[in-house]
């Protein structure tokens, strides 16, 4: 890293990307461009057994190779990148998510199914895009008589 | 299990309607946005029927479950694609009711089906995306597990449309509505860090920027970006044993056994990072995002960012190894990039802001690529990049930098790598053929001894040309991956015609405005005497 003086606007700072790397940038030039650097390039592979990729690893290696990457912040979408760092999976894991009804994130699915907020989204007539699909079906079941259950079916939908 | 048990009970629950009518067996699949499940149900007209239930998270705002359904109603049901019985709702709980087909998994039966079967298979995905296509469908996430395979009815389903988007001239209303053309970049939230290898990172001080989205939607069409993620785990074995796990099939959904790469990361850290199998990131309704971008002044020296991307400084870094604070400052560029990791296509991976159906017909060139090479997964790649740069290594690192050309992205790639000829390729990888010796300029020898022909002489038929024999007998005579063959009785893949290879050619085609159509594979020589 560089601090260089004499470039166009003072305090920019400027690094080099170390080999082998891919970077891809749009031609506008208007957004942020985006790399990886590589402590080993991607090869193919013809020993690994079949079925698996040529492109599998062998990370038993202790020199295994690395991949040194931007931090994911720096990587464009990276807040929904495949590989955004994870939380390792916990017993029960949370079951975190976006919710796209109320429009934000949640901690744990069940807790925000049963939130005010989500509950009252839930019962609105925001669904009835979906009613109208579902009333052009044809119901063509018979009900099992035989069933012990006693919960009644109503008809569908709301 | 207890798990599953109780699963059941709480879709029985959450949707009242399915106590009656259907007898819930297991669960077949799990994904980051529903659940599969068997069932049967008694119909009216007598028979017992299987059927898939796919009950949708709750989270899944109806306009996206609207257009999932009207892509099953519209397009589903014909030419092998999959359709739809019913649909039940309570509330936030949805249903769909779709007929069940039994199916293999592709792993398991990969090395085993005949070359005439592949042809079959291919012949079938691409007549289900001819549907899909001609109504404007962007599936996003063609792979095996979601396009279902009974090998012995020689029956096929193309499943889940989860992750859809319309073409602009979509006959899907509803993927109309849903279609985002969100071209605007998103900004960071944060100062970023660069690091720069050997992890060494330099904070550099930027405009720090905040995207908003805008309040001011109509409520229907609200939002939706940055859906966060939620993750099958399915951490590969320790130390990264390969995973062999059973990729069940599930019902259009991703598996259980989902496997996942884990990768070192930082050098100093050693982060470890999953992948997953599908991305969030595209799941994403409508929507224009506003983004107001504030500074955060330090010491004066934070550039004014006027608004998101309209920011557009200069700096020396296009196209170099360089990357400065000036470029980074950006915002990064928005598009969709649903899907599944090693299925994607260059121009979606390159983050390329229109997308077509030509993205569909990529994913099965790499499915078709699998197939030729008896290879699954094929890339195998946590992040873009990497999925990027081992496509490189397959069609060249020359040929792509010149194709993302044509689509707006400039790509620099220090290594520079070869094409591969893709019948090498792939008859190396399968390992088996007398061909790839061929191809790499040896002459099969025409003295194989009179003392191996009984060896084989069963095995063959009267017919069967001299040539060919000789090639089976070379390939007995080459050990273990000859006995396999013989074993498989070569079934075709002796003879693997040019036209296969010239077919995966222009299903792999880097520029996705030359990429070979549904419609026009199915008119190609390899399909020759297959009606359409």
């Amino acid at each position: 890293f560089l601090r260089r003086p004499g470039s166009a606007s003072k305090d920019v700072v400027t690094g080099r990307l170390k080999n082998p790397f891919v970077k891809v940038e749009d031609r506008s030039r208007r957004y942020r461009p985006f790399y990886l650097q590589f402590h080993i390039f991607p090869a193919l592979n013809y020993c690994v057994p079949k079925p698996c990729s040529p492109f599998e690893v062998e990370k038993k290696l202790p020199s295994a190779p690395k991949q040194t990457q931007p931090k994911q912040r720096n990587k464009p979408n990276s807040d929904k990148d495949c590989g955004t760092p994870l939380h390792l999976p916990q017993k029960d894991k949370k079951k975190r998510g976006y919710c796209e009804c109320c429009g934000k994130k949640y901690e744990d699915l069940y807790t925000h199914l049963e939130s005010e907020q989500h509950q009252t989204f839930a019962q609105s007539t925001e669904y009835r895009i979906v009613d109208e699909i579902i009333s052009k079906f044809v119901y063509q079941f018979v009900e099992y008589k035989d069933d012990a259950k006693k919960l009644k079916r109503t008809k569908c939908s709301t | 299990t207890a798990g599953m048990k109780k699963d059941i009970e709480r879709l029985y629950e959450a949707v009242p309607q399915l106590v009656n009518v259907f007898k819930i067996k297991e669960k077949i699949g799990e994904g980051t946005f529903s659940s599969v499940y068997l069932a049967t149900a008694q119909l009216q007209t007598g028979h017992e029927e299987k059927m898939a239930l796919k009950h949708l998270i709750p989270t899944s705002h109806p306009l996206r479950i609207a257009a999932e359904l009207q892509c099953l109603t519209v397009a589903g049901g014909q030419d092998n694609v999959m359709g739809v019985k019913y649909c039940f709702r309570k509330n936030d709980h949805v249903v769909i009711v779709m007929p069940y087909l039994e199916h293999e998994s592709f792993l398991d039966i990969l090395n085993s089906l005949s070359f005439e079967e592949v042809r079959e298979y291919m012949f079938n995905l691409f007549k289900a995306l001819r549907r899909i296509h001609h109504f404007g469908i962007v599936h996003r996430d063609v792979k095996p597990s979601n396009f279902l395979y009974n090998r012995q009815l020689k029956e096929y389903a193309l499943v889940d449309f989860g992750l859809a988007q319309g073409t602009h001239d979509t006959k899907i209303e509803l993927l109309k509505t849903a279609y985002s053309e969100d071209q605007q970049g998103s900004c960071l939230q944060n100062n970023p860090t660069i690091p720069l290898g050997n992890g060494v990172s330099v904070n550099v001080t930027v405009p720090k920027q905040i995207a908003q989205q805008s309040a001011s939607k109509p409520s229907d069409k609200k939002f939706i970006s940055h859906s966060k993620i939620q993750i099958k785990e399915g951490r590969e074995g320790k130390e990264g044993s390969v995973h062999h796990s059973v990729q069940r099939s599930v019902f259009g959904e991703r598996n259980f056994n989902v496997y996942s790469s884990t990768y070192q990361q930082s050098s100093s850290t050693k982060v470890i990072k999953h992948s997953k199998m599908i991305d969030v990131s595209s799941r994403k309704l409508v929507t224009k995002k506003k983004i107001i971008s504030t500074k955060a002044l330090n010491n004066g020296t934070a550039r004014k960012a006027a608004s998101g991307c309209s920011l557009n400084l200069i700096c020396d870094c296009y196209a170099t190894d360089k990357v400065c604070s000036v470029c980074l400052s950006r915002c990064q560029q928005v598009a969709p990039r649903a899907g599944t990791p090693g299925f994607r296509a260059p121009e979606v991976l390159t983050k390329c802001p229109t997308q077509t159906t030509a993205i569909d017909m990529w994913s099965a060139g790499i499915i078709f690529l699998s197939l030729l090479s008896g290879r699954y997964p094929f890339y195998k790649a946590s992040d873009d990049l990497t999925a990027l740069a081992q496509i490189m290594t397959v069609r060249g690192s020359r040929e792509t930098i010149q194709a993302a050309k044509t689509f707006g992205k400039s790509v620099l790639c220090t290594q520079v790598v070869a094409a591969q000829n893709l019948r090498t390729l792939c008859e190396k990888l399968r390992g088996t053929n007398s061909s790839s010796k061929r191809s790499q300029g040896e002459v099969p020898s025409k003295s194989v001894s009179d003392s191996t022909l009984p060896a084989a002489g069963d095995k063959l038929s009267a017919p069967e040309t001299l040539g060919k024999q000789i090639q089976h007998l070379k390939s007995i005579q080459e050990g273990d991956g000859a006995l396999e063959m013989k074993a498989a009785d070569m079934k075709g893949w002796d003879q693997v015609p040019d036209e296969a290879y010239d077919l995966l050619d222009k299903l792999l085609d880097l520029n996705p405005a030359t990429r070979i159509t549904a419609k026009e594979a199915m008119q190609h020589p390899f399909f020759k005497d297959m009606r359409p």
